[in-house]
């Protein structure tokens, strides 16, 4: 499990980043976080939503209600143009405080 | 079975709960539900276990509602509405501005509770003060604890006595012998009769009265801080004085500002009761800060002891005498006192031999024990006190007295906040249809109990301010406003404000909570009668504690009147008197002459000269017996010693023989008059038949007749039995003149009198008082007691009537309809007022009949400690009782008279 701040923080990078792979809804989101971190990325999945009504209302996604196979209505999430700049962004500090953490835990690492 | 698609429409059905949740987000949750649960039973879940698990991982509505609304709201906090605060009550700035809301609207009403408040938290913040400040004495000595003084308790001859001074060799000797003894100290004023010591620097000359000769150890057994110079050099040679920062003003203040002071020079003149007058140069060795207030102890200079042992030789081995001499002592820690008591009478015993031997006379009893120091204020009160001890009785009254004024302003507000809780009711009964928790209202009322409270206590800080300095003119403190935050002073205080907030509002707060929603919607939950009953309760309780401390008061005074009156049986008005503190020869010598010259001024109408004037406790004076022979064995009476005018100037009236007159020459040396208490003393069967009888003096060794027998006078108030006094013409104890003066030009007249004494006494400071004042310190502890009843008992019935006013000014309002409907159909303005006052007049005979026994029974006790006093009589009864009535009728009608004189058709227009 990580913290509560730093998974609010990350839920940005993360669904914008999921959402890079195209058009896609709630459910798969969640389903793909969860399989991608493996259960240490974890919480209350409804609250997704609000996070992506923010997302939308800062126009970085857009979303679409649509009909599925099955009959049932979706809301459909894509990144906008917008959004496709906001991940750049936050991709490049997050590497660089990634650069900087790896940096300063290289001799910890040598021990493992 | 399960119904899947049913549980999970119920699911979204509980998602309505909240309101944060708009229909396009249920229907996004629901589809993610679904999805989930599909999941889950591909991956080969049952039905009911796929759809609990998706519902317990989507989250409660709550959690998910709290979530929306965070990202739509535009509050800070980003707290819905909905969720309790963690750290405030959620209304508050509702509770807040309602609370506010209704002080302002209810102006007359926030007025009469804040007033009562204040004044009752003012007086009572004083209070704690006081006794803080008494029962605090001398603890804040370092390792006090482990401080005593000894004290001696001896049986001779003469009686039993206990005392707190022992033999000047006492204090070495216990350091040198005794291994617990950390250090021992002594104690010494340099006087035993006089009261005063002649203190000189260049042209500046007072008479100063708190000096004393002290062992340097001083400094190791009391906690007496230095500014300049230290403890090891100071007080160690003779001839050295450590004096206190505003004894450093005022004799050096001048030319050294705050500069140093050590090594300068004091020229005191001290009286060793050896006949001799030293007056000797005395170099400052050390500055200290100024006694404290709350020691027993309070002192302007210390002298050295060596000075006191180079002038007098015998004093290091002088174990007979103990009078005026203090012995303290520090004990090293872990040292049994009670052990150690036991073993210091082998030091009793010393001076017990020696009493013995010198005067031939075996003592029965002599033995020291010792008194923790911090307990001297409140618990010692033996022969010798070195300042008049604690009183437990009046700090009782005062507490008392506080207390109760406190009891009338937090009536005051019970009643009013009770009545008004009957306009409330509606609010209540909404507030409750909305969700409010009975918690929440208590809190809410009683929050507004302590926005009251706070507000009272803010007016309060200043009442306190105005109060200090009468209340310490009154008790002689020194009590200041910075006390008030001593941890403890606050700590009384606090919880003071907490149980008159929660005291005075608890009760609204619980009949409001107690209403139940449906009635009081309904209109039928009006003032019950369990309210009106309380308010009925409160005001005769308020008026019952008025017209007790009337009667109190009243009975106070009249004692008070009574002991300064006619009954003392000499005059005490107008009077002013003159002690002679140095040169006292010149006066002993040529009185006749001094008199005359303080008689040439018209306004000075008599002159008489004394060893002791009415006040006075003591004074110099001899016993006289019948029978010389056997000094001992036969009554003996003090004297006082006067000239030829002392009875006629004091009026004192003869029942049997003659004063003492002039014209016949010689009753100097022939001629004794004694009072009536004398008589029975002597053993004389009546006055006639004391004159002409002789009699021994032991003092001057002269047998002289009585010629006259006086009615009985109170030398020293009414207190006690009248002694038995007889009244000698000596000139060698003379040591006051009194002067009948009539007060025309006071200026004028004092001009006269300082000029007159310069010329007689020169380089002696001018020092003078009133008879009437110096009689009245015998009665300070009751003139304290009446001047604070008197306050007391102003502010408790203001505050009551107050009280009152509001009360009506409620009823009138609320019966505004009746009234009008009776004007209409005829009543006139009395009937009215009649009716309305009729019901407070019942109130305030139920309050007289409560108080009358309560006030008899107290003024009765109280009476009890005077030998002469008054009877308590019916009038202060009636005036009392009277008075409440008129005041409290007053009150109401006033508020009557405005609802009877009002135009019907106001009140009854509307609606």
């Amino acid at each position: 499990m990580i913290s509560k701040s730093l998974a609010a923080a990350s839920t940005k990078p993360v669904i914008l980043s999921i959402l890079a792979g195209g058009e896609i809804y709630g459910y798969q989101i969640i389903h793909n976080m969860i399989e991608i971190s493996g259960g240490t990325l974890e919480w209350s999945e409804g609250t997704i939503y609000p996070v992506l009504h923010r997302l939308e209302k800062e126009r970085l996604i857009r979303s679409q209600w649509k009909i599925s196979e099955n009959g049932r209505r979706r809301k459909y999430y894509r990144l906008t143009e917008l959004g496709q700049q906001e991940l750049e962004k936050e991709r490049k500090q997050w590497m660089s405080v990634n650069a900087v953490l790896s940096k300063l835990w290289e001799p910890l690492a040598s021990y493992d | 079975m399960f119904d899947l698609e049913k549980a999970v429409k119920d699911w979204r059905k509980s998602l309505n709960a909240n309101e944060a949740l708009e229909d396009g987000d249920k229907e996004e949750l629901e589809s993610h539900l679904r999805d989930k649960i599909e999941y889950l039973i591909d991956q080969g879940s049952s039905e009911e276990n796929a759809y609990e698990e998706a519902i317990a991982k989507i989250g409660t509505s709550q959690i998910l509602g709290t979530e929306y609304y965070r990202e739509t709201t535009r509050r800070l906090s980003g707290r819905p509405s909905w969720e309790k605060s963690r750290w405030m009550p959620t209304l508050l700035s509702n509770y807040l501005k309602i609370g506010l809301r209704k002080i302002k609207r209810q102006k007359v009403y926030s007025f009469i509770n804040i007033v009562g408040l204040a004044v009752g938290l003012a007086c009572s913040a004083v209070i704690i003060l006081y006794v803080t400040n008494e029962l605090t004495y001398d603890s804040f000595h370092p390792d006090v604890n482990r401080v005593y003084r000894v004290a001696t308790h001896r049986i001779s001859q003469i009686g039993e006595h206990t005392f707190v001074s022992t033999p000047a060799p006492l204090g070495p000797e216990l350091k040198a012998s005794y291994p617990q003894v950390e250090h021992a100290v002594r104690i010494v004023p340099p006087y035993e009769n006089a009261d005063h010591v002649l203190v000189v620097h260049e042209k500046k000359r007072f008479f100063e009265d708190r000096i004393f000769f002290v062992d340097n150890a001083i400094f190791q057994v009391f906690q007496i801080p230095f500014i300049q110079g230290d403890t090891k050099t100071a007080l160690i040679d003779p001839h050295t004085v450590v004096i206190t920062e505003d004894m450093a003003k005022k004799y050096f203040g001048d030319e050294n500002g705050d500069g140093p002071i050590l090594g300068e020079i004091l020229q005191i003149e001290i009286d060793y009761d050896t006949g001799t007058v030293e007056s000797q140069d005395y170099r400052v060795t050390g500055v200290v800060k100024n006694a404290p207030t709350n020691t027993h102890f309070k002192y302007d200079m210390l002298l050295s002891m060596p000075t006191f042992v180079s002038n007098l030789s015998s004093f290091e081995s002088d174990w007979m005498n103990p009078m005026y001499k203090y012995t303290y002592v520090k004990l090293f820690p872990k040292i049994d006192a009670s052990e150690f008591e036991k073993q210091i009478q082998h030091a009793a015993a010393i001076a017990s031999k020696v009493y013995a031997e010198e005067l031939n006379r075996e003592m029965k009893l002599y033995e020291y024990f010792l008194q923790p120091v911090a307990r001297i204020h409140m618990h010692s009160r033996l022969m010798a006190e070195l300042e008049p001890p604690g009183n437990w009785y009046y700090l009782y009254i005062y507490s008392l007295a506080a207390f109760l004024i406190l009891l009338i302003g937090c009536m005051n507000f019970i009643n009013l906040s009770a009545a008004l809780s009957t306009t409330r009711i509606q609010e209540v009964g909404l507030r409750r249809v909305v969700g409010a928790q009975s918690r929440q209202l208590i809190g809410q009322f009683l929050g507004e109990s302590f926005l009251i409270t706070l507000l009272a206590f803010a007016a309060a800080f200043g009442l306190i301010s105005l109060l200090l300095s009468p209340f310490n003119r009154m008790a002689g403190t020194e009590l200041m406003m910075s006390g008030l935050a001593q941890p403890i002073v606050a700590l009384a205080i606090c919880i003071l404000l907490i149980l008159v907030a929660v005291g005075s509002g608890g009760y609204p707060a619980f009949i409001l909570t107690a209403l139940k929603p449906v009635s009081i919607l309904q209109g039928k939950a009006i003032a019950s009668s369990r309210g009106s009953f309380l308010q009925r309760f409160l005001v005769v309780g308020q008026f019952a504690i008025s017209i007790f401390l009337v009667i109190c008061t009243l009975t106070v005074f009249k004692q008070l009147d009574f002991m300064r009156g006619r009954a003392l049986g000499f005059d005490l008005d107008q009077k002013l008197l003159i002690r002679i503190q140095s040169n006292m020869n010149h006066l002993r010598q040529d009185y006749e002459t001094i008199k005359q010259d303080f008689l040439q001024h018209p306004s000075i109408t008599g002159a008489t000269v004394s060893s002791r004037v009415p006040g006075d406790r003591s004074g110099a004076g001899y016993y006289l017996t019948v029978k010389a022979e056997d000094f001992q064995g036969s009554p003996r009476c003090k004297a006082i010693t006067v000239d030829y005018d002392f009875i006629p100037e004091y009026e004192i009236k003869m029942v049997a023989g003659r004063a003492f007159d002039r014209k016949l020459g010689n009753d100097e040396a022939e001629a004794y008059v004694i009072n009536l208490a004398a008589v029975k003393h002597l053993g004389f069967s009546s006055p006639e038949e004391a004159l002409g009888k002789s009699f021994m003096a032991h003092y001057h060794r002269k047998t002289t007749r009585i010629v006259g027998v006086t009615d009985d006078f109170h030398f020293v108030g009414m207190h006690d039995a009248v002694e038995p006094y007889i009244l000698d013409i000596e000139n060698s104890l003379f040591s006051t003149i009194t002067l009948s003066i009539r007060v025309e030009n006071m200026k004028d007249l004092m001009a006269f009198v300082e000029k007159k004494w310069n010329t007689h006494f020169p380089g002696v400071p001018f020092e003078y008082s009133f008879l009437d004042e110096n009689f009245d310190r015998l009665y300070r502890y009751e003139q304290q007691m009446s001047k604070l009843l008197g306050i007391i008992t102003s502010l408790g019935f203001v505050i009551a009537c107050l009280g009152l006013f509001g009360l009506a000014s409620f009823i009138v309002r609320r019966r505004t309809k009746e009234i009008g409907i009776r004007k209409v159909l005829g009543a006139s303005t009395t009937d009215i007022i009649s009716m309305l006052s009729r019901k407070f007049v019942l109130l305030i005979l139920a309050s007289i009949v409560l108080a009358f026994p309560l006030a008899f029974f107290a003024m009765n006790k109280w009476l009890q400690d005077f030998a002469y006093r008054i009877e308590l009589t019916g009038l202060v009864f009636v005036i009392a009782a009277v008075g409440a009535l008129a005041i409290a009728i007053a009150t109401v009608s006033f508020q009557g008279l405005r609802a009877a004189s009002a135009n019907p058709v106001n009140s009854l227009r509307d609606e």
